[in-house]
């Protein structure tokens, strides 16, 4: 009972990078119809931007919790509006090629500049330790990323459902030529909308700094984990990819209880079992033939 | 209000459209009568600038709007309720109201809207996509009532409902056309069309063969019915 | 719409994606008098852009350079070949690429000796290579006691360490200084299987037990419910075989997991001291392991460190020093052969006695190729112990070269 306690707060912990990021991709996808296959290498980004800015300016997660995402605000609309953009008249297959590219760049040029074996992060005291609950001690600081992901993924939703600009997103992703056809400037979302996907990837990456190794690989095989995630919460779907990442966080760490060496495994099982019930994900809808 | 000039238009080595030319006056209502694939909805996707491989003119208002993206015409006042109505699955019934910007000073507002069409004011909340037909056909109507739009152009907007909501469609179709509205209609549905319409035009393969009077229109009907196929 | 077809494309375009190994070797150079093409080449084959580039990389070719300095410095006149180069390859830790690569060094690039070669089954195409061209290979960065073992041969010698050695240095004296219950996390594939089998075999004749073993899947980011799953088990002692990032990963996590305060140690399989620098003596303090050498030990040590960062600007790693070790000592046999004939060259080597700043009381085994010498016990340093950069290791034991390795005789190796 107090194992499957520490298994459920671990999951949920990894889950929450994964749906943070998976948020990301969701948004992205949904009013660009780009797959970002940079998305893992932003994750990272943000990740050596945290570490770096300790190091250099002592920069604490405080406030790297704040001043990362925004800096990564302004690289994702950088990369829509130099890159991304020009292809999105052309076949989806361009621009998942140019953010492949972009990966392998973006990999190559953080290991020329900080090497491969990683960055160390030291987080603040205040997330040391654990908290005793049902005499289990529980790490403060994978709560706290539990605690963050969940606010954000609640301010996310709120965004989405309480405002106009909520409400444009959700008709943009869902019919981009209608809206545009009802008065809605679709293309003066696009830059902020990739910029906030990114953004979001950042975070993740953020939160995994003290947690995880910070290398120029670590989002390499966070990105095919990602990818199951939204095909698992449905391709686009907000609420899908917030679902399908915890959900594959508590898969990964109850199948590394029960079943180790098949941990990572069950996530394509668990893809091919919904993929197979459900084509479109948990919360995606069947796309209309015209 | 509505000018179209020589308007031709392709898809890829395809001319789907051949040197149309026709308007649409202040508070007139207007048919384009056609079988599939005639170019009736590929001459719609020219007005709202969802097409772009084309040559000619459209002006509104005098105003050359040929090269526009869509969301500056439907802001300069053409509203379009399109063949499959154009509900939005992910916006309440409200939402989908609240939508596109409102454009003119003739704009509905919500009462007035939830007035006319009482069927969306008890389902305001509810998901787009979750009325029935001939409520998602009123929805799309009164989206573009409520931004005040000048000019609409409706795509087959009887098609496949009930004829007391066809009916139904006609009377706002009437509304509209008093309020100084003027319509572009698309129909298959001839007779339908003749009871609404001031002047018709017929187009087939992407031509348009004739345009006439709605006397005209009743008179010829069943030798119009033959000739287009429908 | 064609959005979820392109989805689908992802996986194939990743597949797509493949590394190209370089195309055939040229025929092999021919032999003229006692140098052939007059010079002597040495060639080092190893990760110069994946995980293993800071732990040897591209500045073991730096360091072989000063091998080569310091052996023309010695001989000046008297030196046998004047013409000394160095050159390198990268082989991505693929044994496909290094085997391809191995045959164009021999070939078309006139290599006398491959040095260094990290990753197992690497190290072990490139052995194949030696054996078949008849052509010298001194390892210095894989870990499989193969290489000395069922697959060793006439041209193949093992330097600096190898799983027996590391095994045998952490899991006995741990076991002996009272960590009896010992649980593994291992890397599910050869080298992880292989450290598991060498652990256990140690912790055992230290007295202690493996109560349990995880596999993991490599490579992995999350390890946390793994280690909770073996901190359940209340053992003494946790041993990870992993390397590189995923040991970085493990270590993280383990230092979130409260069971150090519930004293379950760490200790550490396989580790290198610029995985302590990148991630910081904190996280690190405390664990032990086994080093095949350290820049601080002494005096002698230290001021070849020095000189070595005054070239790269890093402290060196054991691979740096012991690629500097080994082309040393393969050019002190090519001048006392006269050639770089490769069976003259063999037959210096064998049975040699040597002492330099790598090896100490060391030896090249004639009857396995296995290069012994002293091994160090080390422990991290806490943040207050460290004085400068890279100062991280104290050194709490010195494993005498001839307990250091497996004994020759268990080798399994016939030539």
């Amino acid at each position: 009972m107090n194992a499957v306690l520490q298994y459920t707060v671990q999951g949920l912990a990894a889950g929450s990078f994964y749906a943070l990021a998976a948020l990301g991709l969701a948004v992205i996808f949904g009013v660009l119809g780009v797959v970002n296959f940079a998305h893992g290498a932003f994750y990272m980004l943000g990740a050596v931007a945290a570490a770096v800015l300790l190091d250099t300016v002592g920069m604490s997660l405080w406030l790297a919790l704040i001043v990362v995402p925004l800096l990564m605000l302004v690289f994702g609309m950088l990369v829509e509006r130099l890159l991304v953009r020009w292809l999105l008249p052309l076949d989806p297959l361009y621009n998942l090629l140019l953010t492949f590219g972009l990966t392998l760049l973006l990999v190559d040029l953080v290991k020329r500049r900080y090497g491969v074996s990683g960055l160390p992060y030291e987080r603040p005291s205040a997330l040391d330790g654990r908290v005793q609950l049902a005499g289990v001690g529980l790490p403060v600081y994978q709560l706290f990323v539990i605690g963050v992901a969940l606010l954000v993924c609640l301010g996310v939703w709120l965004l989405m459902t309480r405002t106009r600009v909520g409400m444009i997103v959700r008709a943009a992703t869902e019919r981009p030529e209608l809206a545009g056809a009802l008065g809605i400037n679709v293309g003066r979302w696009v830059t902020p909308v990739f910029g906030f996907g990114v953004a979001l990837a950042g975070l993740a990456g953020v939160l995994a700094a003290p947690f995880r190794a910070i290398t120029a690989e670590m989002g390499s095989d966070f990105i095919i984990i990602l990818f199951a995630v939204v095909v698992i919460g449905g391709l686009g779907s907000i609420v899908g990819a917030v679902v399908g990442g915890f959900l594959v966080g508590l898969v990964e760490a109850f199948g590394q209880a029960y079943a180790p060496t098949f941990a990572q495994v069950l996530i394509f099982v668990l893809m091919a079992v919904v993929v197979l019930a459900r084509p479109a994900g948990l919360f995606g809808r069947e796309e209309a033939t015209a | 209000m509505l000018e179209v000039e020589n308007l031709s238009a392709w898809y890829g080595e395809a001319q789907a459209l051949r040197e149309a030319t026709l308007s649409v006056a202040e508070g007139e209502v207007v048919t384009l009568v056609g079988r599939n694939g005639a170019g009736k909805t590929t001459l719609v996707r020219c007005l709202m600038g969802l097409h772009k491989h084309l040559t000619g003119s459209v002006r509104l208002d005098g105003r050359d709007i040929t090269t526009l993206p869509a969301h500056k015409r439907a802001r300069a006042g053409l509203g379009w309720v399109q063949d499959d109505r154009g509900i939005f699955a992910n916006l309440s019934v409200e939402e989908n109201l609240l939508l596109p910007p409102r454009v003119s000073e003739s704009a509905w507002t919500l009462e007035q809207v939830y007035d006319a069409f009482p069927a969306l004011g008890s389902r305001r909340r509810a998901g787009g996509t979750t009325l029935s037909g001939g409520e998602q056909q009123m929805l799309a109507v009164a989206r573009v009532l409520r931004t005040g739009a000048r000019v609409l152009l409706l795509d087959e907007p009887s098609e496949g409902l009930a004829p007391v909501i066809v009916a139904q469609i006609g009377d706002i179709v009437r509304t509209a056309k008093q309020s100084g509205i003027g319509v572009l209609l698309i129909e298959q549905n001839v007779r339908f069309a003749a009871t609404v319409a001031d002047r018709h035009y017929l187009l087939a393969q992407g031509r348009l063969v004739e345009s006439l009077d709605n006397d005209e229109f009743v008179e010829r009907q069943d030798e119009l019915l033959e000739h287009l196929g429908i | 719409m064609n959005k979820r077809r392109t989805v689908a494309t992802a996986s194939m375009v990743m597949a797509g994606v493949l590394v190209t190994a370089g195309c055939g070797a040229g025929g092999p150079s021919a032999g003229g008098g006692d140098f052939t093409d007059d010079k002597v080449v040495l060639a080092l084959l190893n990760d110069a852009s994946g995980v293993y580039k800071d732990v040897s990389g591209p500045n073991s070719k730096i360091a072989i350079q000063m091998a080569i300095d310091d052996y023309q410095e010695k001989y000046g006149d008297e030196a046998v070949v004047d013409d000394i180069e160095v050159t390198s390859a990268d082989h991505q830790n693929e044994p496909d690429i290094a085997n391809t690569k191995a045959q164009e060094l021999y070939d078309r690039e006139g290599a006398d000796v491959i040095l260094d070669v990290p990753t197992s089954s690497a190290a072990l195409a490139v052995a194949t290579q030696a054996k078949n061209k008849k052509k010298l290979y001194m390892n210095v960065g894989a870990a499989t006691t193969e290489l000395t073992g069922a697959q060793c041969n006439k041209y193949t010698f093992h330097y600096a360490y190898d799983t027996w050695m590391l095994a045998n240095g952490t899991g006995t004296v741990v076991t002996e200084d009272g960590g009896k219950n010992w649980q593994l996390i291992y890397p599910d594939y050869a080298f992880g299987q292989d450290m598991v089998k060498s652990f256990t075999g140690a912790i055992e004749a230290g007295g202690g037990k493996v109560a349990g073993t995880i596999a993991t899947p490599f490579p992995n980011d999350n390890f946390a419910t793994y280690i909770t799953k073996a901190g359940a088990a209340k053992p003494q002692v946790i041993g990870t075989m992993h390397a590189g990032g995923d040991l970085i990963n493990l270590v993280k996590q383990y230092n979130e997991s409260g069971l150090k305060d519930q004293g379950i140690d760490l200790a550490v399989g396989l580790m290198f001291i610029s995985d302590i620098h990148s991630l910081g003596v904190e996280a690190f303090e405390g664990t032990i392991f086994t080093d095949a050498w350290y820049w601080n030990l002494d005096e002698k040590s230290r001021e070849w460190a020095d000189r070595f960062m005054e070239e790269t600007g890093d402290r060196p790693t054991y691979a740096h020093a012991g690629n500097y070790s080994a082309a040393l000592q393969y050019l002190e046999a090519v001048q006392a052969a006269g050639t770089d004939d490769a069976d003259k060259v063999v037959e210096e080597l064998e049975g040699k006695k040597v002492e330099d700043m790598f090896l100490r009381n060391g030896e090249i085994r004639a009857e396995d190729h296995r290069v012994i010498h002293d091994v160090y016990l080390a422990r991290v340093k806490g943040p207050a112990d460290v004085k400068e950069d890279w100062d991280y290791e104290e050194i709490i034991k010195t494993i005498p070269a001839e307990e250091a390795f497996r004994p020759a005789s268990e080798s399994g190796c016939s030539m």
